[in-house]
């Protein structure tokens, strides 16, 4: 049994047989080691680092942008070190711009080519988000793509569909929906949503009781 | 523009403006080896082995027919696999020594 803690230190139950691309992630993953290109514990270091970024961290941002003014001019000049400041640091060489909903304007992100998307402070992107019918359509009928989602923008607000690269990561700062003005910041930041931040849904308020003013 | 030069102007990951179907929410949480396949990625990058860009390319040179075969992550690793030969960081015969040696120890873990 002592034999084979190695094989259970990768996760596989006795009766456990991977498949064969399972079985090529592993493979390339020790080659990489045995060569000493990649240390040992990096992958799993890694891990615990995409474990570690959720939606939460994006809705810490976009509440500070709410409810402080110079803070949101400094997050719209330069996203990354925005959001450095407020200790989210990024994991990779990727850019981060921060595109303001308002009134008149309306953003939405999408990546056409593959799957680029502001993992340091989203975590890892939806299925749908990587999938044909949105990458292929968010570009040349936002409006119906939105509707999809529920979202229903009114005419004379223009959309702005902004297309990620591997370099460059769009995050949306939705609009603060109305009545929240009593809300503390963690309140306004239990409010924001992934997909609020993709740019598919408002943020939305029902004026819970808890917060009547 | 016909369909056969359409092919040259357009990737077979460059799907912005194609017709497609309606938006299904979709999602699942990764299975343990998908998430192990992105931490390689990232840590591919880190080490400037392979970076987005050149992830992204791999993917393309699968040609559509794969692509649209393999799983998200099954593009992944095939890519990487593809990419470290090409760099001459790997060959195919290590690979496939090497997956017969992990494919050895869960069948004989599974055999107790």
């Amino acid at each position: 049994m002592a034999k084979h803690d190695h094989d259970h230190a990768k996760g596989s139950a006795s009766d456990y047989v991977p498949g064969f691309f399972e079985i090529m992630e592993m493979a390339v993953g020790e080659l990489l080691v045995e060569k000493q290109l990649i240390g040992a514990h990096e992958i799993r270091r890694q891990i615990e680092v995409l474990d570690s970024r959720t939606p939460a961290l994006g809705a810490k941002v976009v509440a500070h942008a709410w409810v402080d003014p110079a803070f949101r001019a400094r997050l719209l000049e330069n996203g990354r070190a925005a959001c450095e400041e407020l200790g989210i640091t990024f994991y990779d060489d990727t850019g981060l711009i921060v595109l303001e909903n308002t009134d008149k304007v309306h953003n939405l992100v999408v990546c056409t080519l593959c799957s680029c998307y502001p993992r340091p402070v989203l975590g890892l992107p939806p299925d749908w988000y990587k999938l044909k019918p949105y990458r292929a359509r968010a570009v040349t009928e936002p409006r119906a793509v939105l509707a999809e989602f529920g979202t229903i923008i009114p005419d004379d607000v223009e959309i702005r569909v902004s297309d990620s690269t591997a370099q460059v990561r769009f995050l949306v700062l939705p609009k603060r929906p109305a009545g929240t003005d009593g809300l503390s910041e963690e309140e306004l930041a239990a409010l924001v949503t992934r997909d609020a931040m993709i740019g598919v849904v408002p943020v939305e308020f029902h004026g819970d009781c808890r917060s009547s003013q | 523009m016909t369909p056969r030069l359409d092919l040259l102007t357009r990737l077979p990951t460059d799907f912005g403006g194609l017709s497609a179907g309606r938006v299904e929410r979709v999602e699942h949480e990764l299975a343990p080896w998908e998430k192990r396949c992105h931490a390689l990625a990232d840590v591919l990058d880190f080490h400037k082995i392979i970076n987005t860009e050149e992830k992204r390319r791999g993917v393309e040179a699968l040609g559509a027919e794969l692509i649209g075969k393999l799983s998200y992550y099954e593009r992944w690793i095939v890519a990487f696999a593809n990419i470290l030969f090409e760099k001459s960081i790997l060959t195919p015969d290590q690979l496939e020594r090497k997956m017969d040696e992990v494919s050895t120890r869960f069948n004989s873990a599974s055999a107790e």
